[in-house]
């Protein structure tokens, strides 16, 4: 073998381990953020509990401005009056005013109670002295803590024994907005270091990492869905063991979702790809012998590496919509359609 | 092609004693005399004019990449798009995979290399040197087949490496989460390498025009009973590859959208099981037809 020949091999196998270990580094978390990609998910993500059980993501504007909002829009017939009413009572257009939002589910405590909270980053320029001067006016209060005013909603018991958690929302600074049960927002206001938040959960930052560019998505732990969703025993015991889950979609002319779960072995995740090819098929035969209801199939793909993981996705494109207010129109179900409005810029 | 400015195939170890010289030297076992012909050709292989379209074919992907992290630099990255809407880079990087690798690249190599291992030195008027050494035919065979693996798994892995480096963290993605699909892509490539030049390995060396069969079988045959609903898929190579792919199949055209439907897919440990078998059969075959066959070079 000649020195060259020695010298590219070499050079190759370099290349090889040093790719392979900065792959191997970030995979166990050792990747500074920034060095190869941006800090992964939304920076509130630091407001988050690192023992949350769900968290999800919308990006408001990219949704808002999306074509597949006039869609539905033409497809429900639904007018702006809602939306008038709460930026009249709150001084906030949902539409325009917020870029994001991040939320997140805990686990249940000991009372039993899941409790949540949604934190939005937007520009809400007066809105807070509006928002008090309103919480108040519905018998709301407002308290001081740590420097931040803190409004707590009514706490109401419909019924006796009802434990309500009590609902609270404050300001975390001037274009972050925290809603949730009162002891996650205090938590959100105490601060969380990147141990403490979500940050620090390397098992579900993974799988935010995986949904990162979407423009909604939402991950979590199954079985904290699952135990707050009372199935019949005969239906809970067909669904596979599952221990998480994520969903994310890219919205544009239309949405093209991911949703991925990890089923507890290789059994369950080939039983529950195995329910997904039934359905699939069952709706592929229920179309077939209709051709207007071809159009509005969506293209279904279901990926089989023989893994724990069970990936399915989707795409719902502008095509299929178009073809589902024909089909409504037709049916003369539908008030006319406002005229559409030029979608705005996707915001990163 | 073959450097006759000395001779690596002679056994060049010196004497141990003055008592061995005069002494028979014995023609070396299998394993050492395709050990031999694997480090002759290797650096034939690597520096010949062939090596310039192996660079050209797999820089391309490369070229990509970079011009994917040049738009991201320029705030375009977002504009990168697959089925219409903003792909993440790691679905873009799974795609690259597909298109480029799995169904161009590899088989493209599989047929340039796998074919002209032995038909290159029929054509050159070489093959006479190779065959009047005291080795078995075959351990020529599996040399040269030895060295193909190398040169290509040495340049293509390394290449897909950069590329995961470069476009899977496009639009924020993650290294970390795309990092167990990439060892998957490294593992399936080496194997579609091996597979695919022991297949064209055995083209070589039964036909008279290897390239134009091998090509007929990567791009005319293959892609066709990919298609086709029925059992002939699995007389491809790409229908066990194809199991072995971590990421979503792309819907790039009605071939693909054909092969979606009909798409049966056979477990990874089968898939692995065929790929294997395949190798194994195709270097005994071609071993076999080496050994027995006349090659009579055209004056």
């Amino acid at each position: 073998m000649t020195a060259k020949t020695r010298y590219f091999l070499v050079g190759s196998v370099l290349v090889l381990v040093v790719g392979l270990s900065i792959g191997l580094v970030a995979y166990y978390g050792g990747m500074p953020q920034g060095l190869f990609s941006g800090q992964q998910g939304p920076e509130e993500l630091k407001y988050i509990p690192g023992d949350a059980a769900v968290v999800a993501y919308a990006n408001v504007q990219q949704v808002m401005g999306s074509q597949l909002r006039q869609h539905l829009r033409a497809f429900e017939g639904s007018t702006d009056e809602g939306r008038n009413e709460f930026r009249e009572k709150t001084g906030i257009d949902i539409e325009n005013d917020i870029d994001h939002v991040v939320a997140c589910m805990n686990k249940k405590d000991a009372s039993g109670q899941a409790g949540g909270m949604v934190i939005a980053k937007g520009r809400f320029g007066q809105a807070q002295s509006r928002l008090e001067a309103l919480a108040t006016e519905q018998g709301g209060t407002v308290e001081d803590y740590k420097g931040k005013r803190i409004l707590l909603a009514p706490t109401k018991h419909p019924h006796e024994g009802d434990t309500h958690a009590e609902m609270a929302m404050a300001f975390l600074g001037p274009n972050l907005v925290a809603l949730g049960g009162v002891a996650a927002v205090k938590r959100a206001i105490d601060g969380s270091s990147e141990s403490t938040s979500v940050l620090g959960n390397a098992g579900m930052m993974k799988l935010v990492s995986g949904v990162d560019n979407a423009s909604m998505w939402a991950v979590g732990r199954f079985d904290a869905i699952s135990a707050g969703v009372k199935l019949p025993d005969e239906v809970a015991g067909q669904i596979p063991a599952l221990t998480w889950f994520s969903a994310s979609g890219h919205v544009n002319g239309g949405i093209q979702a991911t949703v991925k779960a990890e089923a507890k072995n290789e059994e369950s995740a080939k039983n529950l790809r195995d329910i997904i090819r039934g359905f699939t098929a069952l709706a592929k035969m229920q179309a077939g012998s209709r051709p207007e209801m071809q159009k509005l199939m969506p293209d279904i793909q279901l990926t089989d590496d023989g893994s724990k993981v069970v990936e399915v996705s989707f795409a719902v494109t502008s095509d299929m919509l178009d073809a589902l207010t024909a089909a409504r129109h037709a049916a003369g179900a539908l008030k006319k359609p406002e005229p559409k409005v030029e979608p705005k810029a996707e915001q990163k | 092609m073959s450097e006759p400015l000395h001779d690596p195939l002679a056994d060049t170890t010196p004497p141990a004693a003055p008592a061995a010289v005069g002494a028979p030297r014995q023609a070396p076992a299998f394993a050492s005399a395709a050990m031999r012909v694997f480090d002759l050709s290797l650096g034939q292989m690597l520096w010949s004019r062939r090596t310039i379209f192996l660079a050209l074919i797999v820089g391309s992907p490369l070229a990509l990449g970079v011009l994917f992290r040049v738009l991201e630099m320029f705030g375009m990255g977002g504009n990168i798009r697959v089925g219409g809407a903003s792909a993440a880079g790691a679905t873009i990087f799974g795609g690259m995979i597909w298109i480029l690798y799995l169904r161009f690249i590899i088989p493209v190599l599989g047929v340039f290399y796998g074919t002209a291992l032995i038909a290159d030195e029929v054509d050159d008027k070489t093959i006479t040197y190779l065959f009047v050494r005291p080795i078995s035919r075959s351990a020529i065979l599996v040399g040269k087949y030895l060295a193909y693996l190398v040169t290509t798994v040495f340049v293509v892995l390394p290449s897909v490496v950069l590329l995961y480096l470069l476009v899977v963290p496009l639009g924020q993605g993650s290294l970390a989460a795309s990092f167990p699909a990439l060892l998957k892509d490294l593992g399936l490539l080496g194997v579609g390498l091996a597979a695919y030049g022991a297949l064209f390995a055995l083209i070589g060396a039964q036909f008279k025009h290897p390239l134009v069969t091998g090509l007929v079988f990567a791009f005319g045959w293959e892609q066709l009973a990919l298609v086709l609903p029925g059992y002939l898929r699995r007389l491809t190579i790409a229908y066990y590859l194809q199991a072995l792919v971590p990421h979503s199949m792309p819907q790039e055209g009605l071939g693909s959208v054909l092969q979606a439907l009909f798409r049966e897919v056979p477990s990874p440990w089968v898939s692995l099981a065929w790929l294997f078998g395949c190798t194994i059969v195709s270097l005994a075959l071609a071993g076999r037809i080496v050994e027995r066959r006349e090659y009579v070079l055209e004056q």
